[in-house]
């Protein structure tokens, strides 16, 4: 059985327009230990997708209308909020974009820490705070029994995610959520991150979902991949396989628009394929039609009138095209 | 593509560059410190090509440009840009000036006045400059819409009413309105979306080739400026450590914090990710304020020696288009990590 | 709205669009009608309402509604309708007036501070602070002893004792929009620098600015009521303020002669306050928006 199982979820957004289906019939499985990665420009639904999971949409105007987020078994959408309190930081932890907001710049970074696990996991104070320490060097942060009694605001950008990192692992969780987790580091240190957590998914069996903007990030950490359009699932499957060969236009486009490193430096460096225009508003997501359509320079009548369904082709990869078979 | 030229063709020589801001230590009576955002760099750009500076935050690369277009000022330094030195201009002289060196900004939500229609930000360099009649403007602002991808009717719009990618459009068309010799982008992309990046840079390649453009191209993303420039500078906590051509850079980096910085970017390319050994720097840049006395590298180095710890290297040229500044390299212009 | 797919091509100022906001508003466009009632009263009311303000009509304390007149008569017999008509267009002058004095010195001193710092910031911040930490009334209190108690110094007494926040509002402002990139395009566009601090950059520092002008007006009734009811107040005019000083011995007699001016402080201020934060929900998140 799969650690997590989303079925047809569901989450509408209330707007000032109406109600927008911000994701939309989406279904994924994730193994345990397993790295999945969402990928989509901004205002696709990735982290709308994690809030849902950690049942932490925006009070009153985000709602999950139907599909099921099973977690181990048990149905997250029917969950008590006491219940999803107790799972959020013990079975399932997060960590966000910005190292520099997420830790509380009045506690030291071992007190943020043992809190956690008091709270947790009902460690006495002394148990915890050596805890800490030894999470502190888990995360490579050097001499960890001196800089456990350091303040945020005495570290780099690259060591406050590290005790992020560090924080969202002190229940083991069996899932990381890690949402844009480099996206404000420098590359130099985002390889240390990314080193770091490959590390210790493969120590603990956590699960990673990574959030990411950067198809060179995907295919550095994750096995299976989940491409996000105007809430909907664009296309997913393996990872080196969908970069090989992407079924699905968008993907294509996400993969060709950035000038990438490769192996041999090309001399002619020809124009980058654009994918023109930019994502729909959230007004026209829940249209029977392809979202993408607007941008596609293969889109014909079908696309713009009718929703294309999920195609299947080897090693389930799955696109929602209506000329995925084509491409 | 564009051909080498000889020395005559430098738009731009920038020599022994030096930034430095006060900096307040140690609490109440303490003594002035300096912090050198940019110590002692010098570069050159060739009239139509493209220098990338590439470094990590801290690096100093966004403050060199400023200073470069005089909008923080150099503590020491030579601009050279056609017959001036740029940093001596002073007053009436440097705003005339300033036509020459426009600047393209990184996030194209503060960059542009939120009060001002969109023509009125494109016309804004002409009119204080005082270039052209207002009927010679217009023009000039319809065929700036045009050659950046926007429509006329756009003009009349304020700046909340564009997407990021057409605020940058407009950024651009504002750089462009003076014809300046030089336009410095400083991370004109990072603040836009993958796709939208795309359209971008398409659009600055399309501009240099039609109009024969100078950049000084800021940025710390590796594919992109492999993509943009002609020659790169990689700079480390301001200093300079390789200065090369495209081709010496990324087929052959010399310095070991290039090779660390090559080797951190995660590339979609499978062969590339079998083939690049990551080399992982441990650790932090030291403290700004109080740098280290030899190489500022040396404390991440995975192959300093004792000599660097103790001396500076010098940026040396090893050939005419790759110089580097490390102990370790020798003359057969081998990477002493490889 | 419908769900048009269009993009609407219409311009729209940033300024159109804080209206609007305040157009939602209900309290704040209420504030603005009573206002403007207010207002219109002030400069219209004595002409239809005509009579002398200083004018002994009937009998001392005769009740409101009593004898025709519609508010009564204070301790002298002089008509309360007739005074509070008269009296708003002084409280009303000397508000704006006072405030129009604030916002001039504060957004020079705050602008000059703000744009060129240094020592020129030194200087004037601590002048600022200098006025600042002046006990206001009392500082008031003697610039009316030394210099006589007419309008336009009593206005001068509040002005100066009240721009330093402005000042300060205008400074941070200036500090922060300074550094952005949309300045930075101007200066590297060789725009000069009064051009850059009026033209540029003080208009996207005004809206915080405004909120606080409108409720320095209030502020400033407030004050000029208190001066008056010191008695510290041009005797030849009438304003809110001196209704309720000169009739303060009689407040257990006849306290409409102190309620009625008292009412009329408390519902302009309010209605200016109601304006002031509706302005101020309009203006800031639009100028905030990324």
């Amino acid at each position: 059985m799969s650690l997590l199982k989303i079925e047809n979820l569901r989450i509408e957004l209330t707007t000032r327009d109406g109600i927008a289906p911000v994701i939309d019939d989406l279904s994924l499985e994730l193994g345990a230990g397993e790295t999945l990665s969402f990928v989509g420009e901004s205002g696709c639904g990735k982290s709308m997708t994690a809030l849902g999971i950690m049942g932490l949409l925006p009070d009153k105007i985000g709602r999950i209308a139907s599909g099921t987020i099973l977690f181990d078994g048990e149905d997250l959408t029917q969950a008590s909020d006491a219940r999803l309190r107790e799972i959020r930081g013990n079975d399932i932890s997060m960590i966000f974009q910005e190292p520099m907001t997420s830790l509380n710049p009045v506690y030291t970074i071992g007190e943020q820490i043992a809190e956690v696990l008091r709270r947790h996991q009902n460690l006495s104070t002394a148990a915890a705070w050596a805890k800490a320490i030894d999470l502190l060097d888990a995360v490579r942060i050097p001499n960890p029994k001196a800089r456990v009694n350091d303040y945020p605001h005495q570290m780099s950008g690259g060591q406050r995610q590290r005790v992020m990192i560090a924080i969202a692992l002190a229940c083991e969780p069996k899932i990381l959520i890690a949402d844009e987790p480099t996206t404000a580091l420098d590359v130099t240190v985002q390889a240390q991150i990314f080193d770091l957590l490959r590390d210790l998914g493969r120590q603990t069996g956590t699960a990673i979902i990574l959030i990411t903007h950067d198809m060179g990030a995907v295919a550095e950490m994750a096995e299976r991949m989940i491409v996000m359009y105007a809430g909907r699932k664009a296309e997913d499957g393996p990872v080196d396989q969908i970069i090989e060969h992407p079924r699905h236009p968008y993907t294509k486009g996400l993969i060709s628009c950035v000038p990438h490193l490769m192996a041999s430096l090309s001399n002619d460096r020809p124009e980058l394929v654009e994918v023109p225009g930019i994502v729909p508003s959230l007004k026209s997501f829940g249209r029977d039609e392809c979202l993408f359509a607007s941008r596609c320079d293969r889109a014909d009548e079908k696309c713009r009138t009718q929703r294309p369904p999920e195609m299947s082709f080897e090693n389930n990869q799955n696109s929602a095209c209506w000329q995925a078979g084509d491409l | 593509m564009r051909e080498e030229t000889n020395n005559s063709a430098e738009l731009l020589n920038v020599e022994n560059l030096t930034v430095r801001f006060p900096v307040k230590r140690g609490g109440f009576l303490s003594r002035k410190a300096y912090l050198y955002a940019v110590d002692d760099i010098s570069f050159s750009i060739k009239r139509g090509e493209t220098l990338a500076i590439v470094g990590e935050s801290g690096s100093g690369k966004t403050t060199a440009a400023l200073a470069v277009a005089r909008l923080v000022n150099a503590f020491k330094g030579k601009v050279q840009l056609g017959e001036h030195n740029f940093l001596e201009l002073q007053d009436e002289a440097l705003r005339k000036a300033r036509a020459k060196v426009q600047f393209i900004f990184q996030d194209p939500y503060a960059s542009l006045n939120p009060r001002l229609r969109a023509e009125a930000i494109v016309r804004e360099p002409l009119d204080s400059l005082g270039i052209a009649s207002p009927q010679e403007q217009q023009v000039r602002v319809n065929e700036l819409f045009k050659s950046v991808g926007l429509r006329p009717e756009q003009q009349r719009l304020f700046p909340h009413q564009f997407s990021g990618g057409q605020r940058q459009r407009i950024g651009i068309a504002r750089a462009l309105s003076t014809q300046p010799e030089l336009i410095i982008c400083d991370e004109p992309v990072s603040a836009l979306d993958v796709a939208v990046q795309a359209q971008i840079l398409n659009l600055l390649r399309r501009l240099q080739s039609e109009m024969g453009l100078t950049y000084l191209f800021i940025s710390h993303d590796l594919g992109v400026v492999q993509h943009m420039c002609d020659s790169v500078a990689v700079m480390y906590m301001g200093k300079i450590v390789e200065h090369a051509s495209r081709k010496d850079l990324f087929n052959n980096p010399l310095h070991p914090y290039t090779s660390a910085l090559l080797s951190a970017v995660p590339s979609v390319d499978k062969k590339r990710r079998a083939e690049t050994k990551r080399i992982l720097i441990p650790g932090d840049p030291p403290d700004p304020i109080d740098p280290p006395k030899g190489c500022r590298f040396a404390n991440r180095c995975p192959v300093a020696r004792s000599i660097c710890k103790e001396k500076e290297p010098p940026l040396r040229a090893l050939s005419s288009t790759h110089k580097v500044a490390c102990h370790l390299v020798d003359e057969k212009a081998k990477s002493p990590l490889l | 709205m419908s769900l048009n797919q269009e993009p609407i091509d219409v311009a729209r100022s940033p300024f159109s669009e804080a209206m609007e906001m305040f157009r939602k508003n209900h309290a704040a466009v209420a504030g603005l009608v009573i206002l403007i009632l207010i207002v219109l009263g002030g400069i219209f009311g004595p002409f239809i309402y005509q009579g002398d303000p200083f004018e002994m009509v009937w009998a001392p304390f005769s009740p409101p509604g009593e004898e025709g007149y519609l508010l009564g008569t204070d301790y002298l017999g002089r008509d309360l309708v007739s005074m509070i008509l008269h009296g708003a267009r002084v409280s009303i002058a000397i508000g704006v007036s006072a405030a129009f004095l604030t916002v001039f010195i504060g957004i020079t001193v705050g602008a000059l501070a703000g744009y060129y710092k240094g020592w020129v910031e030194e200087i004037l911040m601590r002048v600022t602070e200098f006025f600042q930490v002046l006990p206001t009334l009392l500082f008031s209190m003697v610039i009316v002893a030394l210099f006589g108690a007419s309008l336009p110094m009593i206005t001068l007494a509040i002005g100066l004792v009240s721009w330093p926040a402005v000042a300060r509002i205008t400074r941070s402002e200036f500090l922060r929009i300074r550094e952005l990139e949309y300045v930075m395009a101007a200066r590297a566009s060789g725009v000069r620098n009064w051009k850059l601090i009026f033209k540029v950059i003080l208009p996207n520092a005004l809206p915080p600015i405004i909120v606080q002008a409108a409720l320095m007006v209030g502020s400033a009734i407030l004050f000029e009521a208190g001066l008056s009811f010191l008695g510290l107040t041009d005797p030849n005019v009438v304003s809110w303020g001196q209704i309720i000083g000169s009739n303060r011995q009689y407040i257990l007699d006849a306290s409409y002669t102190v309620t009625i001016p008292g009412v009329a402080i408390f519902i302009t201020v309010l209605a200016i306050s109601l304006v002031g934060d509706g302005l101020n929900d309009a203006l800031n998140p639009k100028l905030r928006q990324r």
